[in-house]
């Protein structure tokens, strides 16, 4: 009677040591996958909002009149991809020079040599170099244009290098779910491993597929929930220090939470049914 | 009832079945015998289908091997009785409770899960120990557990394999009077035994293998 107990008891602890290990696996690939996520939604968010300030300075001819002025808005604020038009008159534009450098170059001249100048916003999809250069050449051919400026230069660079970008990550973020899921398939192998002696009999006297496989799936399932619980628990805690420290520098949003839950409850539904595809082939 | 046409059956090391044909007909009772490595678990598998034929066919009540779909293996399992040598019993659970899984993995209701472990144990001899642990039990009184699993869904044939190879002779014979009183009552039965002396003794059907070919 002694005996049996204890050997009851080793088996709990067993078990249980068992689930300890799957659930810290579990929780560490999310950790893995959301320092990934969270990297990935900071970085488009730092490139949304280079590209947000994109705006072209188009700069007035000096002779032009306010009237020649306003038909000269109105034929830039009609073109497609075109957003907003604001106009900077001369004075403004000085306003703007003396704030920016703190200082009075131009107080010897007579006239005030800064040009007036439209500030035009574009739409999103046309926040880039390539849809940009369209409406600037379309701009160009009006009357009354001087020049147009549009810098552009971190544009060009980040548009160079997005594409690798995105297929680097989608590439790396692949290898990390598989990674994670033959991890944790491995793993709750190893645990019904120790439990092939009741699935061996559940065969033997005519139990369903389902029905074996169900425990162990809803198992995995607990487990899954538990291991990203802990994730986002880590992530929540480290995230609130980092942000005492440098307030801003990262962001989270809930999303990421919402998909490192929805992630751990696949890993685990996935990882138990491949663990136990092995040993269901009647 | 249980009819092997012509079946051959090679494991990958080449070892196997060579064109076995045999019945069984209801209500037999059968001894399979033949040198360790003859075949005769390998038959056994044959008629609960953890294998298949690579030619020829089994049929197992109105089950061919030539096209049962996997989903219908447990419900022919559930017509059968499988005992095996080691008692394959599960050492975390009482005597009841192993009995009784066999009910509860095929979906049967509560109530009647109780009635038919009651009267299965008592069938075996065992309804005084039904609370015991598997190992607080005898070998040959842990025999007649698995035996009563086997039973208690009611099958037409008990497959036992070498069900008394781990026993001492007052046990063995333990067991093979259950298994007489079993087969008294209409169930058929086909063990495999290397056993000679303890098949001699008996006035039974003997199908001999050797080398993989029934002779
Ligand atoms: N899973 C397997 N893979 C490969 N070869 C196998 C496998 N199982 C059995 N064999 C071989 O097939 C032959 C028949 O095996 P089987 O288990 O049917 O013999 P048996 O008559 O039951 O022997 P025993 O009396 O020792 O139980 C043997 O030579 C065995 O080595
Ligand atoms: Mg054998």
């Amino acid at each position: 009677m002694f005996y049996s107990i204890r050997e009851g008891f080793a088996g709990l602890i067993r078990a249980k040591v068992a689930s300890t290990i799957t659930i810290t696996v579990i929780s560490l690939s999310l950790v893995l996958v959301g320092f990934f996520l969270i990297f990935i939604f900071n970085a488009t968010r730092l490139v949304d909002t280079i590209q947000n300030r994109i705006e072209l300075e188009v700069f007035i001819d000096n002779s032009f009149t306010p009237e020649q002025t306003e038909v000269l808005r109105n034929s830039i604020n009609y073109m497609a991809g075109v957003l907003q038009v604001t106009y900077v008159s001369k004075e403004q534009a000085m306003e703007i020079y003396k704030k920016f450098f703190n200082e009075d170059d131009f107080e010897i001249l007579d006239e005030n040599p800064l040009p007036a100048s439209f500030q035009i916003k574009l739409i999103k999809e046309y926040r880039n170099s390539k849809m940009a250069n369209q409406i600037i050449q379309q701009i160009a051919q009006l009357d009354g244009v001087d020049d147009i400026e549009f810098r552009n230069d971190i544009l060009v660079t980040i548009e160079k290098y997005m594409d690798y970008l995105m297929i680097g990550i989608l590439t790396a973020g692949n290898l990390l779910l598989i990674g994670a899921v033959a991890l944790v398939s491995n793993t709750i192998k190893l645990v019904i491993l120790s439990r092939i002696r009741i699935i061996e009999t559940m065969r033997l006297v005519g139990a369903t597929k389902g029905f074996i496989r169900r425990p162990f799936i809803f198992e995995g399932i607990f487990q899954g929930v538990f291991g990203a619980i802990l994730s986002i628990l880590f992530f929540y805690i480290t995230v609130k220090i980092i942000d005492v420290e440098i307030p801003g520098i990262i962001v989270v949003n809930s999303y990421i939470y919402l998909m490192l839950f929805g992630l751990g409850l696949f890993l685990g539904a996935i990882g138990s049914i491949l663990a136990m595809q092995r040993f269901l082939k009647f | 009832m249980v009819q092997i046409h012509n079946a051959s059956f090679r494991y990958s090391g080449g070892e196997g079945l060579e064109l076995v044909n045999f019945n069984v007909d209801p209500g037999e009772f059968i001894f399979l015998t033949g040198d360790s490595g003859a075949g005769k678990s390998t038959i056994l598998k044959l008629i609960y289908m953890d294998i298949f034929p690579q030619t020829g066919h089994v049929i197992v009540n109105n089950y061919n091997s030539l096209n049962i779909k996997k989903r219908e293996i447990p419900f022919l399992r559930r017509k059968l009785g499988i005992v095996f040598q080691d008692f394959k019993l599960l050492h975390d659970r009482d005597v009841f409770a192993n009995v009784a899984f066999a009910l509860e993995v095929t979906g049967t209701r509560k109530r009647d899960i109780k009635r038919k472990v009651l009267r299965v144990l008592a069938e075996v001899g065992l309804n005084h120990k039904r609370n015991k642990m598997p190992r607080q039990l005898s070998g040959g009184e842990q025999q007649r557990v698995v035996i009563a699993r086997a039973l208690v869904n009611e099958p037409f044939i008990l497959l036992a394999d070498e069900p008394t190879g781990n026993l001492d002779p007052t046990a063995t014979a333990e067991v093979m009077g259950l298994l007489e009183r079993i087969n008294v009552r209409g169930t058929a039965v086909l063990m495999a035994t290397h056993n000679i002396q303890l098949i001699q003794s008996q006035n039974r059907r003997i199908v001999t293998i050797e080398k993989g070919i029934v002779k």
